[in-house]
């Protein structure tokens, strides 16, 4: 997906069909049997040459809304994102290297998430600077015990 | 009018000088230590098109191009170009200080003489911006070796092709123009007959034609570029055309004073250094022989006849750097044209034969890859964004975007957006939701970041993480410039 295909035509339509095609009546419920894996990853196993990321991300988005559990997506997307930027878990030391490693996955992280939670985002991201989970955490999911107490669920 | 039989000795005699000239380049051509490839010509690079349909790694992911060894491999290829056009450039340079510091002609009568030296200075003007644009290219080339992400090190790679193209090109016209110098100084020194006020009308003149593309060459806008480097075989056409009729009106106007041999020396004291010598068509009466000689690949490069045109490690360079999307194959097919010569015939449009276009990497999908800066017919050029706010511009700079990697510099087309939009079909969102959308998550991811890391990033941690997101999206890392306001 790298070449703007992704956006040929009706893409919601094929992005719904090829989840379908999985045995998946929504992306919520594809996404959710492929925890801590990255975006892109689930963009490529629905479409390697068109589908693009952010769509999933739409999708995504628009679920969880329908859902009232954006909080639960927010903390989602969190170990998507750690698990790409960080495949072997939280660095034991800051270096030039592993800092911007994490300064790269908390940014993009927040960067997908609903402008609505840009303030909570940005306390987690302060947070996590403050407090610095144990070396090798790495959330497998929304339901993390970390990311729970971090973004802990709010809606009714 | 002097005798046919004098006339026809004239003819031979320059007909005798012209081959000699022709032989001389063919020496020149294949001059030990350049790799045989032809030192005062530019040559070019890049496709100035910017291809939003393009694939992100550029055509035919499998040819490797992408990944460390394929950046590199067009890093190489990048580096010997610049390497040769700075050697052309220098070529350029020493035969325009040599007219400029000769000892001025009798009353002035010679190309720095006090009337005709501002062509001079013509010269001059354009060696500052061809050499800012290899500064240009250069710089830019070893901004690329320091990016991480591979992708976005192609992106910035292309980046340097119109300025090594319009370098290239630009190095071209102005061997050519000191040629036209270098002939108006050998007439005005040695031949009375020809008066300084025709040789500044004709200079004047010559000027003139080059004028638009040579602005648009200097302009390094990628599209101004592409458009002059095609116009130049048809450009390169008149030229030759023009030089033949100032040389022709110089040997009358010496016939006339019945200097004939003197004529025939003084053509020969114009060593030619700009393309002209391979287009020249040959004086009457011999058949303009370069004309219908059809250009042909062989194991040694382009032949022209038996002449070789470009080298095959020329034409190996080229396909690396029109595969990485650096160059496009109709600007290559022009410089082609040039060195061979091709340039009088009227087809100046027509294509290269197929096999030439083959070893210059040209591909069903290097042409998919060059459509467009246009979305069709009789449409407007796609609106370009900015990939990096411009709103933000401060922030960016203070992040060491400036000069060669400004945020202009990072642009992209969205042409099928726009198509799309205008016919109300499709479910194209990305062009709409720009700039908004695009540009308040990239500045939230940035800023994130930032807090994240307790510091500023780093210029290239800033493109690492606009590459990602450029991923997210689907946006082929193809940079064109765009407006700064």
């Amino acid at each position: 997906m790298t070449d703007g295909r992704s956006w040929q035509g009706d893409w919601k339509a094929r992005l719904y069909e090829r989840v379908r095609e999985r045995g998946f009546d929504s992306l919520t419920a594809f996404a959710d049997a492929r925890p801590a894996v990255p975006l892109y990853a689930l963009a490529e196993e629905l479409g390697k040459d068109d589908v693009a990321g952010v769509q999933v991300l739409t999708g995504l988005r628009a679920e969880a809304e329908r859902r009232k559990q954006v909080t639960r997506l927010v903390r989602d997307l969190l170990a998507r994102e750690l698990a790409a930027g960080l495949p072997n878990g939280w660095p034991a030391v800051l270096d030039d290297v592993t800092r911007f490693q994490v300064a790269k996955a908390l940014g993009l992280w927040s960067g997908s998430t609903p402008e609505a939670y840009s303030e909570r985002t940005r306390r987690v991201i302060v947070a996590l600077r403050a407090n610095p989970p144990l070396a090798g955490w790495r959330p497998l999911g929304p339901d993390d015990e970390l990311l729970r107490k971090l973004l802990p669920d709010d809606e009714a | 009018m002097s005798h046919p039989s004098d006339s026809r000795s004239a003819g031979s005699v320059v007909l005798l000088v012209v081959a000699l000239l022709t032989t001389g380049c063919a020496s020149v051509t294949q001059a030990p230590g350049r790799g045989g490839t032809l030192s005062y010509t530019p040559q070019q690079w890049r496709q100035a098109k910017p291809r939003a349909d393009t694939t992100l790694e550029g055509p035919g992911t499998t040819s490797g191009i992408v990944g460390e060894q394929g950046a590199e491999r067009t890093r190489q290829a990048l580096l010997e170009s610049i390497d040769e056009v700075n050697s052309s450039l220098e070529g350029v340079e020493s035969a325009l200080s040599k007219l400029a510091t000769r000892r001025i002609g009798f009353d002035g009568r010679s190309i720095n003489g006090e009337v005709l030296t501002r062509f001079l200075h013509h010269g001059s003007k354009q060696l500052t911006w061809i050499r800012g644009a290899l500064g240009s290219a250069t710089s830019l080339m070893d901004v690329a070796s320091e990016v991480e992400d591979s992708a976005m090190r192609l992106g910035v790679l292309r980046m340097t092709g119109p300025r090594l193209q319009s370098a290239m090109f630009g190095t071209l016209l102005l061997a050519t123009w000191v040629d036209f110098l270098q002939l108006s100084d050998a007439l005005l020194r040695e031949c009375f007959m020809c008066g300084v006020e025709k040789q500044y009308v004709d200079l004047h003149r010559v000027r003139g034609l080059m004028e638009t593309p040579l602005a648009g060459l200097a302009s390094q806008d990628p599209d101004r570029v592409e458009a002059a480097a095609l116009a130049m075989p048809e450009l390169m056409g008149e030229l030759t055309r023009e030089f033949n009729a100032l040389r022709s009106d110089g040997l009358s106007a010496m016939e006339l004073g019945g200097k004939v041999l003197v004529a025939a020396q003084v053509l020969e004291m114009v060593t030619l250094i700009s393309s002209l010598k391979m287009s020249l068509p040959r004086l009457p009466p011999a058949a303009p022989a370069t004309l219908g000689v059809g250009l042909a690949m062989s194991s040694g490069g382009v032949m022209a006849g038996s002449r070789i045109v470009v080298s095959a490690e020329w034409v190996e360079m080229m396909r690396r750097l029109v595969q990485a999307g650096v160059i496009s194959v109709p600007a290559i097919s022009a410089a082609v044209r040039i060195h061979g010569g091709q340039v009088m015939m009227a087809q100046g449009h027509q294509d290269l034969p197929k096999g030439v276009r083959e070893a210059l990497g040209d591909s069903p999908e290097v042409r998919g890859m060059r459509v467009t800066g246009r979305a069709g017919a009789g449409m407007s050029e796609p609106p370009r964004h900015h990939v990096l706010p411009k709103e933000h511009r401060e922030w960016f700079e203070q992040r060491g975007f400036k000069g060669d990697m400004d945020i202009d510099q990072f642009c992209v087309r969205l042409e099928q957006a726009h198509h799309e939009a205008i016919h109300g079909g499709g479910n194209w969102k990305l062009g709409r939701m720009w700039p908004d959308e695009w540009n308040r998550r990239i500045m939230r991811t940035l800023n994130d970041a930032e807090l994240a890391a307790g510091q500023k990033l780093t210029r290239n941690e800033v493109l690492s993480i606009v590459a990602e997101n450029m991923r997210l999206y689907d946006i082929p890392m193809k940079f064109t410039k765009g407006r700064s306001r």
